[in-house]
């Protein structure tokens, strides 16, 4: 079992590289007999990428999410999913190359990082961390999405008022449907990481005895998490949209990533897994 | 594997005659009926198929006679179409055998079309199949060519992007709005202008799903025309500003000097829109909207050069397309030679006759030493007139069931079963 799932986990970036061949040749519209595949090979993938989460937690006992390898695994995996179901339900597949390139990455961070130890903390290992960082980490995989949907429109509306009509261009989404879909993620994200970051309180008052250990990382965990909310309320209210609405989920989730990487980095937490 | 196939082609089309002879020569209703009905029987021809466009008209003629027939129906066409030019040989073309065949996959493919990758003469090829087929003027070889090029079309319109992009000024503004809006249902198109571009470019969006269409003319009565035409909504040129309320797209064709729409005009009509996105197509010339406009965000303003750019990209595209559409044409034309070998009147008549011959030898070189010197060659007379007369009937039988091409696959398949020949 831990073999094959070595096997799997060694595997599982090729098969990502694989995938995103598949859809870097849709989108450059080199074969167009292959858009009508695209959602059997995702699935494919999927379901190795299932395999193998569900043979590490056999093998280790403890649903794998608490080291590094298992963190950014269950990432790619959260966005592959969430994909999946945004090419099923609207039937587009132009954004597949840039989403699940971003799950490539992460997928081949997560490789690179494959160790074997069981996990014994007894805080990694309850229920509640599960529910936890399973959210906190679909709640990333939301703000992340709403990243690259971002992105996309400032792209597109780029092309679009520089009048670059392509082929590669008119493979890309409505500008209406993108900004749909990156606000559409940032309330998902906003929900997920809520309901994460809630449940992590919730621990850490059976842990410690205070629902607010006074951490680093809890700190900027919940200042993203506020800044995302206040920056939804906010543009709500102002009614900011287009390329401004697209910048500032952009900005934010630069903004996540460099505070997210210095506090792993460089600074000292009890929320330290690895 | 056998290479002939008795059918042949004559036509006239857009790259042999100019369109005041191609006028002529359209086959109306009333013509194709009499052609597949009379003219068929006239010439004895096994099957006739007539095809007519605004671009061409082409008549396939299948059976043995296939090459008197070709002749015979170019001097009734001529006198059904009171003209000479059917047997003008520079103004028409003629195709005998695969190359006909091939000519037909390529024509319903919309390889042969004046735009190529052109839809619409898949659909009127299948017009003129049916008719043809209801009339009882199809045979076998008509009915399999029409499978296996629709087959081959098929191919080419999911594998190949030889029909994708707009080749029409019109519809790329309506390709471009699809890239700003990913459904047109609850959008509000303004035309400016009642003219018959305006109209043109207003009818691809409302066959898009577009509702709400608003009409703003300097002769109000022609606004109020064309809204009531396009079922929309006319507005005074005066009440203009009023009109780009809550207004998605726009479309401008006026014959005026001046710009109608600047970007003093348009700012605070997009701040109060909260700068949602703004689809503007210029069709004028000299232009109606000021370029000025969109540097105001949520503007997207095309004029005809960007039209008429994606419209030279888009049929430059298609042509890059030809070499896989043609290797589709290819294996399909395989596919259907490997059928005629086979399956074919000709083909199972000759492995009906051969498997006969063979039998018939198997008995005489059983029987050689028991037959009397004197009666051989007698019998020899007697069982090959009973192999003739058996292989008459079934030919009959097949004839018979030609133009129903279900049918005449079973009969095949039964004979072939019932005196175990090979079906391949």
């Amino acid at each position: 079992m831990k073999l094959f799932s070595v096997i799997l986990s060694y595997l599982l970036p090729f098969f990502y590289i694989g995938l995103i061949y598949v859809y870097y040749l849709v989108f450059t519209g080199k074969y167009k007999s292959l858009t009508s595949k695209t959602t059997v090979f995702l699935i494919i993938t999927a379901l190795i990428h299932l395999a193998e989460i569900v043979t590490r937690q056999l093998v280790l006992g403890t649903m794998p999410l608490s080291t590094m390898h298992d963190a950014f695994s269950f990432l790619a995996f959260s966005i592959l999913v969430v994909y999946l179901i945004i090419e099923i339900s609207l039937n587009n597949k132009a954004s597949g190359f840039f989403v699940l390139s971003f799950a490539f990455l992460l997928e081949l961070i997560s490789s690179f990082n494959l160790s074997w130890e069981k996990e014994t903390n007894a805080l990694l290992t309850n229920f509640y961390f599960t529910i936890h960082a399973s959210m906190s980490i679909m709640g990333y995989t939301a703000l992340s999405l709403s990243a690259i949907y971002a992105l996309m429109y400032i792209y597109q509306n780029r092309n679009l008022k520089l009048k670059r009509i392509g082929r590669l261009s008119s493979q890309f989404p409505a500008l209406t449907y993108l900004e749909k879909m990156s606000i559409r993620s940032v309330v998902i994200g906003i929900i997920l990481l809520g309901l994460g970051i809630f449940h992590g309180h919730i621990q850490a008052n059976r842990t410690f005895g205070t629902y607010y250990p006074i951490d680093i990382k809890v700190i900027v965990s919940d200042l993203i998490w506020l800044f995302y909310l206040a920056g939804y309320v906010l543009s709500r209210i102002m009614r900011w949209r287009g390329k401004w609405m697209a910048w500032l989920s952009v900005s934010g989730f630069a903004f996540l990533m460099i505070i997210g990487v210095m506090v792993m980095l460089f600074a000292e937490s009890f929320h330290r897994f690895y | 594997m056998t290479n002939y196939i008795p059918i042949g082609i004559i036509g006239i089309s857009h790259k042999t005659a100019p369109v005041e002879i191609r006028d002529k020569v359209v086959l109306t209703e009333e013509d194709q009926f009499r052609v597949l009905k009379e003219y068929r029987e006239k010439v004895d021809a096994d099957g006739l198929l007539a095809i007519t466009t605004c671009n061409r008209t082409e008549i396939y003629i299948s059976g043995e006679n296939f090459h008197d027939n070709l002749d015979q129906i170019r001097i009734l066409l001529n006198q059904l179409k009171k003209c000479s030019y059917f047997t003008d040989e520079k103004l028409t073309y003629k195709h005998i055998g695969f190359d006909a065949v091939t000519h037909f996959f390529r024509l319903i493919s919309g390889m042969d079309s004046q735009i190529i990758g052109e839809p619409q003469i898949t659909g009127q090829v299948k017009e003129a199949y049916c008719r043809a087929f209801e009339l009882k003027a199809t045979d076998t070889i008509i009915n399999k060519m029409f499978e296996y090029g629709l087959h081959a079309e098929k191919i080419i319109r999911t594998d190949t992007y030889l029909s994708d992009g707009a080749v029409s000024v019109s519809f790329a503004g309506v390709e471009l709005a699809r890239q700003i809006f990913s459904d047109f249902n609850n959008k509000t198109a303004l035309l400016i202008g009642a003219g018959e571009t305006v109209e043109l470019a207003a009818r691809h969006f409302i066959d898009k799903g577009i509702q709400n269409i608003r009409i703003a003319n300097r002769t109000a009565s022609r606004a109020q025309e064309l809204a009531k035409k396009l079922n929309g909504q006319a507005f005074a040129f005066t009440h203009l500003e009023e009109a780009f309320n809550n207004v998605d797209i726009i479309i401008s064709a006026t014959a005026s000097d001046a710009y109608i729409i600047t970007k003093e005009i348009l700012k605070p009509i997009c701040e109060s829109r909260n700068y949602r996105p703004l689809f503007m197509i210029d069709l004028a010339m000299p232009r109606d909207i000021d370029p000025e406009v969109e540097t105001l965000d949520g503007v997207y303003l095309y004029n005809l050069d960007h039209l008429n750019n994606i419209v030279a990209l888009n049929l430059e595209k298609r042509k890059n397309e030809l070499p896989k559409a043609e290797k589709i044409i290819n294996e399909s034309l395989e596919d259907f030679r490997k059928w005629n070998a086979s399956h074919s009147m000709g083909a199972v008549i000759g492995r009906l006759k051969k498997h006969f011959e063979n039998l018939r030898d198997d008995e005489f070189k059983r029987l050689k030493n028991k037959l009397p010197d004197n009666g051989k060659a007698e019998i020899e007379y007697l069982t090959q007139s009973i192999i003739n007369k058996l292989i008459h009937q079934h030919i009959k039988t097949l004839k018979k069931s030609a133009s129903n091409p279900e049918r005449y696959q079973e009969q095949v398949d039964f004979l072939f079963d019932l005196y175990d020949i090979d079906k391949d």
